[in-house]
């Protein structure tokens, strides 16, 4: 269609050279021909010309102009789709894909078979997973195109992710048999095996074994071939075919545990006994594969043959001297006779050894090397600490150390019981030894940060990864710009312990953006993977975008951040620019001048910092404008608000800002009850009780003994208690009915006090106790009596340190006394737990944990 | 332990694995531009709760026909789960794919020269040998051993049965590392 302002000869070819321009990242002589048409009086105000400068504009980073000149343009020529497609390029360049959908239809309103707008247009729908939309485009596409392989691809491909196989697989069937035309190479069999894809997911596994076997010759994945027809025979119960298939893998790969349990599956044993002897068969004919042995102590559940079993596995382990081998055994302990069968071995051949070099009491048994005992001392070490025994897993890991005192190993151990025993300094001491000896091994160094950063040293954890990051940068934009969300997740947590919130938003907001450039990753793969025909892949990452959010290290900062914005909601940052200013009445003289200590000394460093930092931010400027001249700007790239933990710490709507980041996890972690109690703490406080409702009855339905949730509900009663009469009265009949089935009739109050009565467990006397203080505060003597005893079957160092900190919080008042004698109490139970210590000598422990001079790596570099 | 070849749920995994473990890292997109141009060669071991305990990364080098061959972008296993072979076994795992797949003749690695560990786990147990060495090929200046790994083995005895994949058995003291 022409557009509706032509231009003449010359200048129409002058317009196509800045198109060609613009193709080829000839952005400046592209602006110089657009200047040329629009110099021109006549033409000054030609749509499509303003519109392609803008476009150019926009790739030489110039933003506002591009947009200026963009819409200038799409208004002086609405019927232009060439306008409108460079409108809907804009958008999307700037990540605006919604908007950028509407102008390339818009586009092809004026033009509706422009080939290139189609292709533009079926990226987006199926980035944002517009999926009736995308089998549109692809239909029009392949009507269009039906000769180019892309189109069929892109046509089955449509259908399949609708569900409609059956549709699917006969565009696949007739593109192999009318436009495959040899040779059969690594495509062809790539989409083999999507087809069959295609149809195993319609659940006809019959007819999708025939097309395996059919194509069987022509698909060079062989393990693909293999494991998915294994697959089908079991479903459709012939076992004797899956039994050779499994055989076959196994042949390949003895290490694979599916292998073998497909083929029990495939043998139907179900006794114990049976798959038991069904190990020693693969031990025997995989003698060096680890897997078989290792799966028969899951499987053996008499004492006798267990106990001859791990004996075996043991004296190997310890002979050879296998580091992981308690890691590898660790979840057997789940059985309480193998966890005892397994000390009782362990101690005997400490004994043994130590005596005989032997591990058995037979003296005359094969002497072992002198390592034996080492292995040995380092497996009862961490089995003792398993055991929370701190005291005897120290005294094993002691002998280890005075036997070998070269071993990184030992100390990562030591370090690990420290943590468990809550002592996070001496852990991390210990980490700091080890990553001495080797300097050169990042995981000992990584270990090392986050026991650093657990012990609340931030900048020393930082320190600490500068030894692996790029030099010239700080580590912590070098650690950010390689997605290291481990780092990130941790350091989030750590500045939130420390109260300080800024800081602990900008972590979280840094991995959020992290999924939100992994969720942009997928886009050129769109068309990249329907050209490489690696189509299940494909489909398996369009999957895996779909659920990203639902990633372990999501929902740690997501949960970080949202408490982080509630406690900023409760109190607001007020504008003095001070860090975390901690409550300063209730501190001892000697913890207050600790206090001052500290703040002088987090002060200066914060001047060095800064300094620091304005010299790194004069690189970053330069390194970046270096990059910029050479890349000519990156176009793709929309410009993120910087992260300023000042100013993060100082929003306005902290709730919104809470939700956001609650948003994804209440589609993707609705199986986990913290996010609907999160959730819940959000509308509390927004006051939507039909949303806190939703909160309560999807957390009910996951736990309904959940003693946080109880809490909720006990606040939700009684503020419908005090509320409902206000709204609206069939908001309030729908808020009865609902609850009924949860409150039973009863008031906040009852069910706080049924709640206290029936606190069997620590968590569930906390929050009840903490419930009945609220409501009514005379009782307070009781609620304290039932949240400091320590008289429960589940008392942990985490459970004590949760009541102490509420404690100190005031949620049960001015109770000094009391708190003294709670940690007391605590410290004579978990006599290590830091937690629970007085606060030592302020200049003692200060030189130890605050000082900023680096640390001198003793020059050991043992390689064992 | 459990050895797998890798999915794309397990991309994310990997890259915090390689994270822990070793100096050279890459973007997410990095690990897609793998899993999804060769999703047959990159394996992963785990551990019983599923976590990754050590990866292979590959891919293929398509510099002409005649020049087929694999190429290991990124190795790893963790310090905690050393010892028990899975360098090795998640090696030959990729090395086999490589053959069948993509008719690969031979493998190729870089290693820092320093890695004395890794280089005597390439040399001693999975037969590499060196071929030169890369100067400065690494971002902090060090040199690189570029090594290779005849594959023909692989290609006959797959077809019979895998004694490619268990006659090696690790000799190293400490098995680990390299990089691209």
């Amino acid at each position: 269609m022409p557009p509706s302002n032509p231009l003449p000869p010359k200048e129409n070819a002058l317009f196509k050279r800045i198109l060609r321009c613009y193709e080829h990242k000839q952005y400046k002589n592209g602006l110089k021909f657009a200047k040329q048409i629009l110099s021109n009086p006549k033409f000054a105000e030609h749509g499509e010309t303003l519109a392609m400068k803008g476009l150019t504009l926009n790739c030489l980073g110039r933003k506002d102009e591009a947009y200026d000149y963009v819409r200038r343009g799409l208004r002086n020529d609405l019927k232009s789709p060439v306008c409108w497609h460079v409108y809907g390029l804009l958008q999307r360049s700037d990540k605006k894909y919604d908007e950028a959908i509407k102008c390339y239809r818009n586009a092809l309103k004026w033009e509706k078979e422009n080939i290139q707008i189609l292709r533009d247009l079926s990226l987006l729908q199926i980035q944002m997973r517009d999926l009736e939309g995308y089998k549109d485009t692809r239909y029009q596409l392949f009507m269009l195109r039906p000769t180019q392989r892309a189109s069929w691809i892109g046509f089955a491909m449509s259908y399949h992710l609708l569900g409609d196989y059956e549709m699917a697989n006969s565009i696949l069937d007739a593109f192999r048999t009318h436009q495959m035309k040899g040779p059969y190479d690594y495509e062809h069999s790539e989409l083999l095996l999507y087809q069959n894809m295609v149809l195993a997911e319609s659940g006809q596994y019959e007819r999708a074994l025939q097309h395996l076997q059919k194509f069987e010759s022509q698909i060079l994945d062989k393990l693909s071939v293999k494991e998915t027809s294994g697959e089908y025979y079991l479903k459709l119960n012939r076992f004797k075919e899956a039994e050779g298939i499994y055989e076959d893998l196994l042949k390949r790969n003895p290490e694979n545990v599916l292998y073998y349990s497909k083929l029990i599956e495939a043998k139907q044993l179900i006794k114990a006994e049976d798959k038991v002897a069904f190990f020693d068969e693969y031990k025997k004919q995989y003698p060096k594969a680890i897997a078989p042995r290792r799966l028969q102590l899951t499987e053996a559940q008499a004492q006798s043959s267990f106990e001859n079993l791990v004996d075996e596995y043991l004296r190997h382990g310890l002979y050879k001297g296998i580091p992981p081998l308690f890691v590898d055994l660790r979840s057997l302990y789940a059985d309480p006779m193998k966890a005892e069968t397994i000390e009782k071995l362990i101690i005997q051949y400490i004994d043994n050894l130590a005596k005989d070099c032997t591990f058995g009491p037979d003296p005359s048994e094969v002497k072992q090397p002198a390592s034996a005992l080492l292995w040995a001392y380092y497996f009862a070490a961490q089995h003792f600490d398993h055991k929370k025994d701190t005291d005897r897993a120290l005294h094993y890991i002691d002998a280890a150390i005075e036997h070998t005192p070269t071993l990184i190993e030992l100390f990562i151990v030591k370090g690990r019981i420290y943590k468990h025993a809550g002592d996070p300094i001496s852990a991390y001491q210990c980490l700091e030894e080890a990553q001495a000896m080797d300097t050169a091994d990042r995981y000992v160094n990584c270990k090392c940060a986050r026991y650093m950063l657990r012990a609340g040293h931030i900048k020393r954890a930082e320190e600490m990864c500068a030894k692996f990051t790029r030099e010239g940068v700080p580590a912590t934009e070098n650690l950010n710009e390689m997605q290291c969300m481990w780092f990130q997740t941790e350091a989030a947590a750590s500045y939130q312990r420390l109260q300080q919130w800024g800081e602990a938003l900008k972590k979280a907001h840094e991995v959020d953006r992290h999924f939100s450039e992994i969720m942009e990753d997928q886009f050129d793969f769109h068309s990249y993977c329907m050209r490489k025909m690696t189509l299940r892949s494909y489909v398996g990452l369009l999957r895996l975008e779909d659920v990203l959010r639902a990633h372990p290290f999501y929902f740690r900062c997501a949960r970080v951040a949202v408490r982080v914005y509630l406690r900023l909601h409760a109190r607001p940052r007020s504008d003095a620019p001070q860090t975390a200013e901690p409550d300063t009445e209730n501190l001892a003289p000697s913890e207050l001048k600790k206090l001052r200590n500290k703040q002088r000394k987090a002060q200066r460093k914060a001047e060095q910092e800064s300094a620091l930092a304005a010299q790194v931010q004069v690189k970053r400027e330069q390194h970046h404008k270096a990059r910029q001249q050479q890349e000519q700007g990156d176009p793709e790239a929309p410009q993120l608000d910087e992260l300023i933990p000042e100013k993060l710490a100082r929003v306005e709507d902290p709730l919104e800002q809470a939700l956001k980041f609650l948003q994804p996890l209440r589609i993707l972690a609705a199986d986990r009850i913290e996010t609907h109690l999160m959730a819940f703490e959000i509308y509390f406080r927004k006051e939507k009780p039909l949303l806190m409702l939703q909160c309560i009855k999807r957390a009910w339905r996951l736990d309904s003994d959940n003693p946080e949730l109880v809490d909720c509900l006990v606040r939700f009663q009684r503020w419908l208690e005090e509320s409902l009469s206000g709204l609206h009265p069939n908001v309030a009949a729908v808020l009865k009915t609902e609850t009924q089935p949860m409150v039973l009739g009863r008031s906040a109050l009852q069910i706080a006090e049924q709640s206290v009565s029936g606190a069997a467990r620590h968590a569930a006397a906390l929050w009840a106790a903490r419930a009945l203080r609220r409501l009514v505060p005379d009782r307070t003597e009781q609620a304290l009596r039932l949240v400091t005893s320590l008289d429960y079957p589940d008392v942990t160092i985490q459970s004590c340190a949760d009541v102490l900190e509420s404690l100190r919080e005031g949620d049960f008042g001015e109770c000094e006394a009391v708190i003294e004698r709670y940690v007391e109490a605590c410290s004579a139970r978990f006599p290590y737990a830091i937690a629970f210590k007085p606060a030592p000598a302020p200049e003692a422990s200060e030189n130890h944990s605050e000082e900023t001079t680096p640390l001198q790596p003793k020059e050991i570099t043992a390689n064992n | 332990m459990n050895i797998r070849c890798a999915r794309p749920s397990d991309l994310m995994n990997m890259q915090h694995c390689n994270l822990l473990c070793l100096p050279e890292n890459y973007q997410m997109k990095y690990y897609f531009y793998h899993g999804l141009s060769w999703p047959q060669l990159s394996y992963v071991a785990e551990d019983e709760k599923g976590h990754i305990v050590g990866y292979v990364l590959a891919k293929m080098e398509e510099d002409g026909e005649d020049n087929r061959h694999g190429h290991i972008t990124s190795l790893a296993v963790k310090r905690s789960h050393r010892r028990l072979g899975l360098a090795q076994k998640l090696m030959n795992q990729a090395s086999l794919a490589m053959v069948e797949c993509f008719q690969a003749k031979y493998v190729s690695l870089h290693v820092r020269k320093s890695n004395r560990a890794a280089l005597n786990l390439y040399t001693n147990s999975l037969g590499f040998k060196i071929l030169e060495i890369e100067p400065k090929y690494y971002a902090d200046g060090e040199d690189a051993y570029s090594m290779m790994r005849d594959l023909s083995a692989f290609a006959v005895d797959n077809k019979t049965d895998s004694n490619a994949t268990d006659n090696l058995e690790i000799k190293s003291e400490s098995a680990i590392i390299s990089q691209c």
